[in-house]
């Protein structure tokens, strides 16, 4: 079996950002990342050590980040050192991937508002990882969360409500950097179940165009339902 | 120049960009909530600030509303300030020495982070609505449970003495004479303890002499009547848990309660997740919370949308005639929802509230005495009635026999229905005819309308079809019933 496990680095548009591996695991190629906390698993994930170094598969059916990778993602600006603003950190799975990439000293802040579901996001992944700050706040009021400062570098926004852009938009303008990233998870099914998917995400991608350029749009079937991700830059 | 800025480990006076003072929190998400909720006293730094007597430009409006409570002479910076200062604020909490470098910072931020969650997620724990809804859901799981466990006890149990099963209705009669073990053991003792009448204790004497059923092996006894025994304990379980489920509801959501009655107060809580959140919620979504699937249908397809949700287990819309139930529901929860209110915000039992209601509840039963037309012709879903028919067959305990009245009369009640409605299946093919022609007419109109035509032409034979499908359907089912008979038998002694 170990011998199966081939690892070849990803190449990313600019650079060799060596972020994410595509790992050859029961005969199929597999995304992964390094576990940043060896031996720690999150989602019950599998863990694969090859050369001394530990993997964490990474589900595309459980993170919309990695089912865009799936889906032909031209852009990855998450690396090493990363400053992330991170909404709607839910349980954490994509939180601890991304928490695998931006390496100990990056930065995420995990913002989440259910404290159901922040339950588990403080016990299986913020605790461990020494790299996430935690918020348990409504991402409505970005102006009362604690502990943020600065500016940061990525801005990924995978929140379930209607007004999901709008509420998406309020957080860059207070927290991302000029020339930042933004990643946009559209749940066309939350924001309204009687429209069709497809107009959805042109009319919210519409939104963005006025501070944003918009870099790539991408459909996530078969991996999520009716869902987009939409990546998008701060315009200067 | 002097400014005062709130950091989450501690508060540093600054003056020109030079600190002048620091006042470190010892235990900073208590002393930073206290802070954020206006309660802090902070003796030291407004006995500083007192002393050098100078204006002061203040970080936070929560720290600004302390210090003007104690008449310190201060505003709120600007924003460009506050812009600064949320841009360097690791710069500044290690000039204030609350932490010795930037990686210190980083780790005593998210320190502070996860002490400040920890305390929200523990605190959200702690609310007694979270516990209601865990125990009215776990209340519906006994339920499901005990109801399947129950028609597998008496399938089981059957086999050595099949009889019993037409005989006894509760199933806690019929699990207490389970656990009494074989037929040959059943004594008049056993009949008397578990409750039952002296006529049916001759009978039942009388029957387990002469029964039909087949030996049971001692192995398979002993499980059957573990089974039985779960099922008594699940009854036992269930009585505890409404009784809480009553008190609980009465000390948190008292109008709540009063309005739609405590289990279908908690059954709404529970889909609206917390008090707070169902008190911010419209009365039109309460009075569709529980029938989500449909409204969804009919928002994508215009079909009709529902009248009620869970609101249809209340009792007033239960009990009122079709017709009338979704004004009811409409009553209801317009008024539910001001109960959550009153409830979350409020004090106090408000009595009005239920009177009100009963005011309108009275009102549209008279105002809507009689069907109309178009309330006879409205189709009616049917698998919905015949799917709890079914459902209901094995519905466990005494209230099915308390129910049993109550059913027959809805059973004949449905099946005049069942008439009313085939009839309405011939009125309802003759409307289709005339949407066709309607269809006819309007195809004159322009494109549009003219598949629009077609359209509802298409839905006329569609209902049509609906129409004899019901009327299939109501004859099948209202000669089906043996078991019908049976229970009706039985259930008049």
């Amino acid at each position: 079996m170990k011998d199966q496990i081939q690892i070849k680095r990803e190449r990313s548009l600019e650079e060799d950002n060596q972020s994410y591996f595509w790992i050859k695991s029961e005969g199929e190629k597999k995304l992964a990342t390094e576990n940043l906390v060896p031996g720690n698993q999150v989602y019950k994930e599998k863990l694969i050590i090859k050369k001394g170094v530990e993997y964490r598969l990474w589900d595309a059916f459980r993170s919309k980040l990695a089912a865009a990778i799936m889906n032909d993602l031209e852009y990855f600006p998450f690396e090493n050192k990363s400053k992330v603003l991170y909404l709607g950190a839910s349980t954490g799975t994509t939180v601890s991937h991304i928490s695998d990439i931006v390496g100990p000293s990056g930065i995420i802040f995990g913002v989440e508002h259910a404290s159901r579901v922040a339950r588990d996001f403080l016990d299986r992944v913020a605790s461990y990882r020494s790299n996430i700050i935690p918020i348990l706040q409504d991402a409505r009021k970005p102006k009362e969360y604690f502990s943020v400062f600065g500016k940061v570098d990525i801005v990924y926004v995978d929140i379930a409500q209607p007004d999901q852009t709008q509420i998406a938009l309020d957080n860059c303008e207070m927290y991302l950097k000029k020339g930042g990233y933004f990643f946009l998870v559209i749940k066309t099914r939350s924001i309204d179940v009687t429209k069709s998917p497809r107009r959805i995400i042109e009319e919210e991608t519409e939104k963005l165009k006025a501070n944003f350029d918009i870099l790539q749009s991408i459909d996530l079937y078969p991996y999520d339902k009716d869902h987009a991700m939409v990546i998008a830059k701060y315009k200067n | 120049m002097y400014s005062v800025i709130l950091t989450e480990l501690g508060i540093s006076i600054f003056n020109e960009g030079k600190l002048e003072k620091a006042f470190p929190f010892s235990n900073p998400v208590k002393e930073y909530l206290l802070v954020k909720n206006k309660e802090s006293k902070l003796n030291e730094l407004i006995n500083y600030l007192a002393s050098i007597q100078r204006g002061v430009s203040v970080s936070d409006e929560s720290l600004l509303v302390i210090l003007k409570k104690y008449s310190i002479d201060c505003y709120l910076m600007e924003s460009s300030e506050l812009d600064n200062i949320q841009a360097t604020k690791p710069q500044i909490i290690v000039d204030s020495g609350f932490a010795s470098n930037l990686q210190d910072t980083l780790g005593k931020l998210r320190e502070f982070a996860l002490g400040l969650s920890s305390s929200k997620v523990t605190e959200v724990s702690e609310s007694p609505d979270l516990h209601i809804i865990q125990a009215i859901n776990s209340l519906d799981e006994i339920d499901k449970i005990a109801n399947g466990l129950s028609s597998r006890l008496r399938e089981w149990y059957g086999l050595h003495f099949p009889e019993l099963d037409n005989i006894i209705d509760s199933i806690n009669g019929y699990a207490q004479i389970v656990l009494a073990g074989k037929r040959e053991s059943l004594t008049k003792q056993v009949f008397e303890d578990a409750g039952f009448p002296e006529s049916k204790v001759e009978m039942l004497s009388l029957i387990s002499s002469k029964s039909r059923g087949g030996d049971i092996s001692d192995v398979n006894l002993a499980i059957v009547q573990s089974i039985a025994k779960q099922i008594l304990d699940f009854h036992e379980l269930r009585k505890k848990l409404e009784e809480h489920v009553e008190t609980a509801m009465q000390e948190i959501a008292p109008n709540l309660s009063a309005i739609l009655g405590s289990a279908v107060g908690a059954r709404i809580l529970g889909r609206a997740g917390s008090l707070k959140r169902l008190a911010s919620l419209p009365a039109s979504t309460i009075q569709v919370l529980g029938a989500e699937k449909a409204l969804f249908r009919s928002l994508k397809t215009g079909s009709q949308p529902p009248k009620h949700g869970l609101l249809f287990q209340h009792a007033m819309v239960h009990a009122a005639p079709r017709w009338q139930r979704g004004k009811i529901a409409r009553a209801v929860a317009a008024k539910a929802v001001i109960a959550a209110r009153v409830d979350v915000y409020g004090e106090g039992l408000n009595q009005t509230l239920l009177e009100k209601l009963n005011i309108r509840v009275n009102e549209i039963g008279k105002k809507y005495e009689n069907p109309t037309e178009k309330d006879i012709r409205k189709p009616q879903s049917f698998r919905r009635e015949g799917g709890n028919f079914g459902d209901r067959r094995r519905e466990g305990g005494d209230r099915r026999r308390e129910g049993g009245d109550r059913r027959r009369e809805g059973g004949d009640r449905r099946r005049e229905g069942g008439d009313r409605r085939r009839e309405g299946g011939d009125r309802r093919r003759e409307g289709g005819d005339r949407r066709r022609e309607g269809g006819d007419r309007r195809r004159e109109g322009g494109d549009r309308r003219r598949e629009g035509g077609d359209r509802r032409r298409e839905g006329g034979d569609r209902r049509r079809e609906g129409g004899d499908r019901r009327r299939e359907g109501g004859s099948s089912k209202y000669e089906r019933p043996d078991s019908n008979k049976k229970r009706k038998k039985f259930g008049r002694r």
